[in-house]
């Protein structure tokens, strides 16, 4: 989009007010994954020092002061376990079904990377993906959704990317190093061409951040809270680089890097209108762009002077269907190859064709019930310990999510900067359950649990076995209250705690792979999301934000 | 009354029925649970972001100045911006149309072809197994839920056989029709042929229940017809007993077959959406259920307000026909 389509830039200014994380959590959107530089087993391992043994009994405050922002991030997770501000549920799964003729397999931050994709057969050669919607054109900086990303990084790449689990992977730059607080410098990589033909250059590369973060550079960009904390861009004097400022420390920025910004051709840009850029393409990437019919089919070919070797399929063709069903039915009937989002019921259907399968991997979203921490009977941490306990998680992961789940025990899900690997879900044991109620003095209790419909797979059922469970409790009675979407996100949303349901069922999507990026806007007293307060969590947040990852 | 009255008469309330289809629709944004803001903003927004994409969007403004400002904009062929792409959403909206007009035509042309005919056999045939078939035939064909339908041709006829595409649009019937001027009939015939393979099921599922309520109205209507005494009087002149139905009895029971084709084609635009979803046809229908899962409220405006126009249009088209026809309705 260009300058000169002022009236379309006012009307969208909005959208560059969307946070990073929350694309995810409202639309179930993916971006990048993996940990910050330097840790072989993310997350794994105990909150540091590691000498010291767990004792029972023994609580986060007690233990030795953490020396890394991950053992910081470790411990902040360890108090929310041990308090239980959330009934803790479960990671999603992203649920794919791959037609036999291909190779590939699921990412856990939901990019479907054709690049990575192999034929089996002859067939396999020319593939087609079927999403659940299509892109919102093609500029890669002015959108914020999955689909559209699934289409537009074909064709486009970043300075960093992402393995299949999550790990930080050198792209259009081959080194990267932090020079001192709020500047990091990017070493841009040689020999790498544009789809024109154009070489990428670092002023290419200044100008693709500074279109993003800077609104008075082309566009209002969607994507400037992606790149949360970064004012700018510059190419260093005399060098292949280009070096990046934050306001503060970013301790994540290297992790932001490999999650967003994509890199296109300055000059392209500037010679074209923001209508042309949105229905062409000019990126560095392995397929470029044959047809575009918005609303209905992307087409693209091989790019076959790609800076790494070419892709092994020839052509790629991106479509949509919203119901599920019609998905399946193009991938039975062989007219798609790889399709998203299969609901529990189909899989079966997937699974017992002869030509498919189903591809599955941990998505970036944690289910939970937040319990409001000001409130009766969720003020008692007895009490919220006692939830936990009174749910059979393994039972629902299994029974109400066909498996396409894992039970969660902490905040941060497994493979983030700042997991803590110590800490296990909370076993089933209604006894120690009623035990607890009757210890918080809210023995006799009635609770209501708030639930979305619809907006998460199979929210209500999930909301249902978690009642049941409570309300089988002989000193607890719990029901579920459905409600719409917006208007339970409304009340959580609004800033003021007092408006929020005393018990809610909520999803949350953190594409940064870093511990982060839940809890503070979803933990800390501060957070705009906020249903809990704890000093000593709230400290360890902090401490864990004035030191940098790669350390 | 005179003709051209009649019509400036119709037309006018046709305008407040679209009024009236503009201010229910801008208003049921504001009867749903949560604000147009929450569908935008960040979960993790500030109160302070909320209220700056609010003024963004004109939401912080009282419901009659952003109703008017609506309704000026309208006029004017501005129907807003939508909230997840920017792009225009009259644009976006009417670029979707000719997918569903054409998926409309389809299948009404089944329709009319298929039950015509059916229903003058079973009102000519009455009481024999003909008639059976056809009466049968359409009590299924009313009862049948049109998603089902779909998606069952879908497993038969796609999944099942490979006949059919299972869903989307290879091609426009116009651009079709293009490639066949412009680059000859080999090219231009298989485009024809992929046209055709993926318009098939879609309009055949949304026909169905047009088909059988049109065959059994011209069933009962021939059947009332040819007991008038006018029937009577053409016999006993000695006319052909096909002159009799198709020339007198027919035509006659085309009047009110016609307001009812009308009226459905108008449904047809709007009640393609179920249909057009399960067949990934990339029509209005689509577009409203994208809209509504994101809660893009402009284009949910845009597409209603067509789709209602449509429909009032489509109406005056068929009360300016019937009068022409009947001149008894003007003079009423």
């Amino acid at each position: 989009m260009s300058d000169k389509d002022s009236a379309d830039v006012s009307r969208r200014k909005f959208l560059g007010f969307a946070g990073a994380a929350t694309a995810t959590a409202v639309a179930g959107c993916g971006g990048g994954g993996g940990t910050e530089t330097g840790t072989d087993e993310p997350g794994g391992g105990t909150d540091e020092p590691t000498d010291e043994p767990t004792e029972p009994g023994e609580t986060a405050t007690e233990r030795p002061e953490p020396e890394t922002r991950d053992g910081y991030l470790q411990r902040a997770n360890r108090v929310a376990h041990e308090q239980a501000p959330w009934v803790f549920l479960n990671r999603q799964y992203s649920v794919y079904g791959k037609s036999d003729d291909i190779e590939w397999q699921a990412r856990a931050d939901e990019f479907i990377d054709a690049y990575a994709i192999t034929p089996a057969n002859d067939d396999g050669d020319d593939v087609v993906i079927n999403q659940s919607q299509m892109d919102s054109g093609l500029d890669p900086q002015d959108h914020r959704a999955t689909p559209t990303d699934n289409i537009v990084m074909q064709a486009y790449e970043k300075l960093l990317d992402r393995d299949r689990e999550g790990g930080i992977l050198e792209s259009l730059a081959d080194d990267y190093s932090r020079q001192e607080n709020g500047r990091v410098r990017f070493h841009i990589r040689d020999g790498v061409s544009f789809h024109s033909g154009d070489n990428l250059t670092p002023e290419d590369v200044a100008y693709s951040i500074n279109r993003i973060v800077d609104p008075e550079v082309g566009i209002a960009s969607p994507q400037q809270d992606q790149l949360a904390g970064v004012t700018g861009a510059e190419v260093v004097d005399g060098e292949r680089a280009v070096d990046v400022m934050s306001s503060g420390l970013n301790p994540i920025v290297f992790s932001l890097f490999a999650s967003y910004g994509p890199i296109m051709n300055k000059s392209w840009v500037q010679s074209n209108e923001g209508s042309y850029i949105n229905q062409n393409m000019d990126g560095t990437g392995p397929f470029v762009l044959e047809t575009y019919e918005q609303g209905v089919e992307v087409v693209f070919n091989r790019n076959d002077n790609y800076w790494k070797e070419a892709a092994e399929i020839s052509t790629l063709t991106m479509r949509a269907s919203s119901e599920s069903s019609t998905r399946v039915n193009s991938l039975l009937s062989e007219e798609s190859d790889i399709i998203v989002n299969v609901p529990p019921q189909e899989v079966s259907r997937v699974e017992q064709n002869d030509s498919s399968s189903i591809a599955a991997a941990p998505s970036t979203r944690v289910i939970f019930n937040a319990m409001r921490y000001d409130v009766e009977p969720f003020d008692s941490a007895e009490f919220r310990q006692a939830v936990n306990y009174a749910i059979d998680l393994e039972s629902i992961v299994e029974n109400v999510l066909s498996t396409f789940g894992d039970q969660t025990g902490q905040p941060t899900l497994d493979g983030y900067f700042g997991y803590n690997g110590d800490l296990d879900p909370y076993p089933y044991d209604p006894d120690q359950a009623e035990t607890l109620v009757e210890e918080s003095g809210y023995g006799g209790v009635e609770v209501e649990l708030h639930t979305p419909v619809g907006r998460y797979l199979n929210d209500v059922q999930i909301a249902q076995a978690v009642a049941g469970y409570l309300d089988d409790l002989e000193n607890v009675t719990a029901s579920v209250n459905q409600r719409d979407f917006q208007a339970l996100a409304s009340e959580v949303t609004d800033g003021d705690i007092e408006t929020s349901p005393h018990w809610y069922l909520l999803g949350w999507g953190n594409t940064t792979f870093d511990a982060s990026q839940t809890l503070i806007p979803l933990l800390t007293s501060d957070g705009n999301l906020t249903s809990w307060s704890n000093e000593e969590f709230d400290r360890l947040v902090s401490e864990a934000q004035s030191l940098p990852s790669e350390e | 009354m005179s003709y051209g009255r009649f019509l400036l008469k119709r037309g006018l309330q046709g305008v407040v029925v679209v009024w009236g289809v503009v201010t229910i629709v801008f208003m049921l944004r504001f009867i749903t649970p949560g604000s147009a803001v929450d569908a935008v903003a960040p979960l993790d927004a500030s109160p302070e972001l909320r209220e700056r994409i609010a003024e963004e969007l004109g939401l912080d403004q009282p419901l009659y100045v952003q109703y008017l400002d609506y309704l000026w904009e309208l006029l004017q062929g501005d129907m807003g911006y939508s909230y997840i792409s920017g792009i225009e959403a009259s644009q976006m909206v009417f670029s979707k149309l000719p997918a569903t007009l054409e998926l409309a035509v389809v299948s009404s042309i089944i329709a009319i072809g298929l039950s015509i005919p059916l229903g003058v056999i079973s009102a000519t045939r009455r009481h024999e197994p003909a008639d059976y078939a056809a009466t049968t035939f359409s009590l299924v064909g009313i009862s049948t839920p049109n998603f089902w339908l779909g998606i069952m041709l879908i497993l038969l006829l796609s999944v099942q056989f490979g006949i059919f595409p299972t869903s989307g649009r290879a091609f426009g019937f116009a651009e079709a029709f293009r490639i066949l001027l412009n680059q000859g009939p080999g090219p231009g015939a298989n485009a024809m042929w992929q046209w055709l393979r993926h318009i098939t099921l879609p309009a055949v599922t949304l026909g169905t229940y047009f088909t059988a309520l049109i065959t059994r109205l011209t069933r009962s209507g021939m059947l009332e017809e040819l007991g008038q005494s006018y029937v009577r009087a053409t016999r006993a002149k000695g006319l052909p007993e096909s002159m009799v139905r198709y020339k007198h009895a027919l035509r006659n029971t085309l009047i009110p077959v016609i307001t009812v084709l009308g009226l459905q084609l108008g449904t047809l635009i709007g009640g393609a959406v179920i249909t057009e979803s399960v067949f990934a046809w990339p029509g209005l229908g689509t577009t409203l259920i994208n809209a509504i899962n994101a809660r893009d409220w402009p284009i949910l405006q845009a597409t209603l307000v067509v789709i209602g126009s449509g429909f009032v249009i489509v109406n005056l088209v068929v009360d300016a026909i019937y009068a022409y026809l009947d001149p008894q309705v003007v003079a009423e």
